[in-house]
């Protein structure tokens, strides 16, 4: 029974978060192009008109495998949110630790891939190859960012990580800060977003792996997003700091901290070119990774 | 009456054999994929002729596996080795007509010559031990657990030579390049039998008795295996990333796979031993999986070239599952077994206490996701993807979807275990089976419930199933493909194959250079010892020439140094 609760839980309020988090971006970027933006609800409006709408199946392309994709990312994306939120709950750790974690985050972009894979459509094959071009470049920084927490805490369990800091978080140390930037950028390219929104592409690939979805498929995709939106910046909360406080005026702070991250990356998003994925490559496995390496080292230097 | 003379070898009377929980657990699972791999061979290898010699080295190899594994002595277990080294030259070579192929040399030469280091070690150790007791001494010592300190010279260097035969028969490097030449060239049941599982097996068997039981390691060569493991990990898997013939990349991966085992057992601490044995068993299953749905792949499309497969998953769905599941395993997703096994290597890694363990981590983490951006190029290229002008005459003949029995069973068993072993870890203790082997109790820092974070995928894949009833799936319609307003079917050069797919990766700055220098087989010890060796011919050829005013500078050059050392 716990774990139905746990479900419900982790389903519906990352659903319900990440669609907050999805309209105070959207809303956000119209008020940098001095449009007014959608209201509260367009982003639930989005997956109802969505599921309403026609399902349409390349021709040719293998039926299951593209209609099981979206579910393999959306089942990711629960497995993950719910992990978080269990440790945020629970201080003797629960289901899985840090390696689950960052190995349940690649399921979303895996789903991605193998949907695009099997559109039997060029411009979905180049997405999702740009895609998976992109999934290696960002891993390598970004692993190396969420180790910081883990050297200074000692330990792998997200429970652990964070307890230990009750006593000051750990984006307060020069690696912590260090590791963070790298974290957000790396989570600005695992959202797909400007300037690393490469796989989709719309000007040139019209949305890459996801042009031949249409309907519910579209839908579940769009909603997986939506929940990532909310996951990501969840983990860096956890991991740099120290999770969601519910007491007294922490309360204020957990806020902060995670409009905060969503107003980084929104901001980013809105300022930004696209680069080449040659680029991307280059700037994730060159400046990113030394500043994550620096980190650290200074990390594990106790600072 | 003739089972009575089995019990009574089996019994055992002059101790030539014995036998512990970790070569039990090896030698049951050689024995499903024995059953496994001749059920595949029944049509794979059909028509061929004299079949009959190959399913009798089949035998042969299985019996001299047991041999190996068994092996009370250093004696028995060498004579075991270089018997499989002998057939796995003959099966590489196997329905050959003309000649004797290059891999088949190639493999035989390289594991040969460490079979020689592995006779070399094993005199070494004989002198270390029990120096006085005679030319008898060395015909029966024993394998066990004697615990030979790495403090001198001779111990260390009698190391060396166990671990290279070791690393050779496993595929680790820098004696990997027999695996990838192999796979592109031997019969597929050959490749999943031999280099896939067997072999791996052998090898790390090896390496962990000798590390665990004969040595005593020292933090030094921990870490020295540590480094091997990592660089065998990401160097493999990025020449992976970039192969066109479907068993060649897989071989890549055989090669890759045996970093993380010889990493956690060069981690030192029991989690990280257990993880890297159970990785050996993890992926002896799914790489024997991968290759014997390849193997289906290919003969189904008659060629093994990337780029002129793709589409193959109308042809072939069955096979097309089981390959994902497999893949998707290798690369470490969970909940397949694969992830179970790395996960306690992983710990097995930040626990060690090395000074450079960020970096053994960061490798095997990243060779993770490289190895997953390889597989996804090989499903897009054979199986999803748009089909090639080949596939599209054989999706044409419609002769039905069916996978015959022969080929289906071996693969739904071993993708059946991927997800199995992976789901149940935590209730199968895996790890307790070869505990003894280990030496110390195993208690994990992290935490992987692996059954209720499967409830978890699973239930957020029926919620994926109710949004789908809640829309409009009934009515679904079936369109061509938008290429921006183009036709897919009448433009064949819009075809994107996907054997190109990591070129931007290939082309990165200082990348670009290694993989050149790695196509010139500069990293490739069978290479460039050939070099070196045909070099020294180059002098001695240049000295006999057969000119006689040549020989004749020779003969005053002599004279000249006679005199002057005399003088």
């Amino acid at each position: 029974m716990t774990f139905v609760y746990l479900l419900v839980f982790g389903f519906a309020a990352t659903a319900i978060l990440g669609l907050i988090t999805s309209w105070i971006d959207r809303k956000v970027t119209a008020r940098v192009q001095y449009r007014v933006g959608p209201p509260f609800l367009q982003p639930v409006y989005d997956i109802v008109k969505l599921l309403g709408k026609e399902t349409v199946i390349p021709a040719g392309a293998s039926k299951v495998t593209f209609l099981i994709a979206p579910v393999i990312g959306i089942s990711g994306v629960i497995a993950v949110a719910t992990l978080f939120w269990v440790n945020q709950f629970f201080s003797e750790g629960f289901m899985g630790d840090w390696i689950v974690a960052i190995y349940l985050l690649a399921i979303p972009s895996l789903s991605i891939i193998l949907g695009g894979f099997a559109s039997r459509n060029p411009l979905a094959s180049l997405g999702a190859s740009r895609e998976m071009k992109l999934v290696i470049a960002y891993e390598l920084p970004f692993i190396l960012a969420a180790l910081v927490p883990v050297i200074n805490s000692h330990s792998i369990r997200l429970s652990v990580i964070i307890d230990s800091q009750a006593g000051g978080v750990f984006a307060g140390n020069i690696s912590g800060i260090l590791a963070l930037i790298v974290a957000i950028l790396c989570v600005q390219a695992k959202l797909a977003l400007v300037p690393f929104d490469i796989p989709e592409a719309e000007t040139e690939i019209v949305e890459g792996p996801i042009v031949e979805y249409s309907g519910p498929g579209l839908a579940i995709f769009k909603l997986m997003k939506n929940m990532l939106f909310f996951t990501l910046p969840f983990f860096l909360i956890i991991l740099f700091f120290g999770g969601l406080r519910f007491n007294g005026i922490n309360i204020l702070w957990t806020i902060l901290e995670y409009v905060g991250i969503v107003a980084i990356i929104t901001v980013i998003r809105n300022t930004n070119p696209r680069v080449r994925i040659d680029q991307a490559v280059r700037f994730f496995w060159g400046p990113m990774t030394l500043i994550a390496i620096v980190a650290v080292i200074l990390a594990s230097k106790g600072l | 009456m003739s089972f009575n003379l089995i019990i009574d070898a089996l019994k055992n009377p002059n101790g030539f054999f014995a036998s512990n929980p970790l070569s039990l657990l090896c030698a049951a699972f050689a024995s499903l994929f024995f059953v496994l791999i001749v059920i595949y061979s029944l049509k794979h290898m059909k028509g061929r002729k004299g079949v009959w010699r190959y399913y009798i080295y089949t035998i042969a190899t299985y019996a001299s596996t047991l041999g190996v594994l068994f092996a009370a002595s250093f004696l028995i277990l060498l004579i075991f080795w270089g018997l499989l080294g002998l057939l796995l030259y003959l099966m590489i070579a196997f329905g050959r007509k003309e000649g004797t192929p290059a891999a088949a040399r190639k493999a035989l030469i390289i594991v040969g010559a460490t079979d020689v280091l592995l006779l070399f070690g094993i005199v070494l150790i004989w002198k270390i031990t029990a120096g006085s007791s005679g030319f008898q001494g060395l015909l029966t010592m024993p394998i066990t657990r004697s615990g030979i300190p790495l403090a001198g010279t001779a111990s260390i260097i009698a190391y060396l030579c166990f671990a290279s035969a070791a690393f050779a028969k496993a595929g680790a490097m820098p004696f990997h390049t027999w695996v990838p030449d192999t796979a592109e060239n031997a019969p597929t049941p050959v490749t999943a039998f031999l280099p896939a599982s067997l072999d791996k097996l052998l090898g790390i068997y090896l390496l962990a008795r000798v590390t665990l039981d004969v040595f005593q390691m020292t933090p030094t060569m921990n870490t020295v295996l540590m480094a091997i493991g990592s660089i065998t990990i990401v160097a493999a898997v990025m020449m992976a990333l970039i192969q066109h013939d479907l068993k060649r990349l897989l071989g890549y991966h055989a090669v890759s796979q045996v970093g993380y085992m010889v990493l956690g057992i060069g981690t030192g601490n029991p989690i990280g031993i257990a993880g890297g044995l159970f990785h050996m068993f993890n992926h002896s299953i799914y790489k024997s999986c991968l290759f014997l749905a390849g193997g289906a792949a290919e003969r189904k499309a008659g060629t093994g070239n990337l780029a002129k497969m793709g589409g193959l998953v109308k042809a072939i769905p069955l096979v097309f599952v089981t390959f994902l599941i497999a893949s998707l395993a290798i690369s470490g997703v969970p909940p397949m077994n694969g992830f179970a096994s790395k996960w306690l290597v992983y710990q097995g890694v930040i626990t060690s206490g090395d000074s450079l363990w960020v970096l053994w981590l960061i490798a095997a983490m990243l060779g993770s996701a490289l190895t997953l951006a390889s597989f996804m190029k090989l499903i897009h290229a054979v199986f999803l993807g748009q089909p090639s002008e080949g596939v599209k005459k054989i999706l044409a003949e419609k002769k039905g979807k069916r996978t015959g029995l022969s080929t289906a069973i071996p693969l739904v068993v071993l993708s059946t275990l991927c997800v199995g072993i992976g789901i149940f870890a935590w209730k199968i203790p895996f790890a307790q089976l070869f505990r003894p082997e280990i030496r110390g109790t195993i208690d994990s820092p992290g935490i992987w419930q692996s059954g209720t974070a499967t409830l978890m995928l699973i239930a957020g894949l029926v919620i994926g199933y109710l949004i789908y009833l809640a829309g409009t799936l009934k009515k679904a319609r079936v369109v061509a493909p938008f290429v921006g307003g183009e036709t897919l079917e009448e433009n064949p050069d819009m075809r994107v194959s996907g054997v190109n797919f990591y070129k931007t990766i290939m082309e990165l700055g200082l990348l670009k250079s290694i993989y050149r220098w790695a196509e010139k087989k500069l990293f490739d010890l069978y290479v460039v010892a050939g070099k070196f060796v045909a070099g020294i011919g180059i002098i001695f050829s240049f000295m006999h020439n057969g000119i006689l005013s040549r020989y004749f500078l020779w003969f005053i050059i002599g004279l000249v140094v006679l005199c002057i050392v005399l003088i």
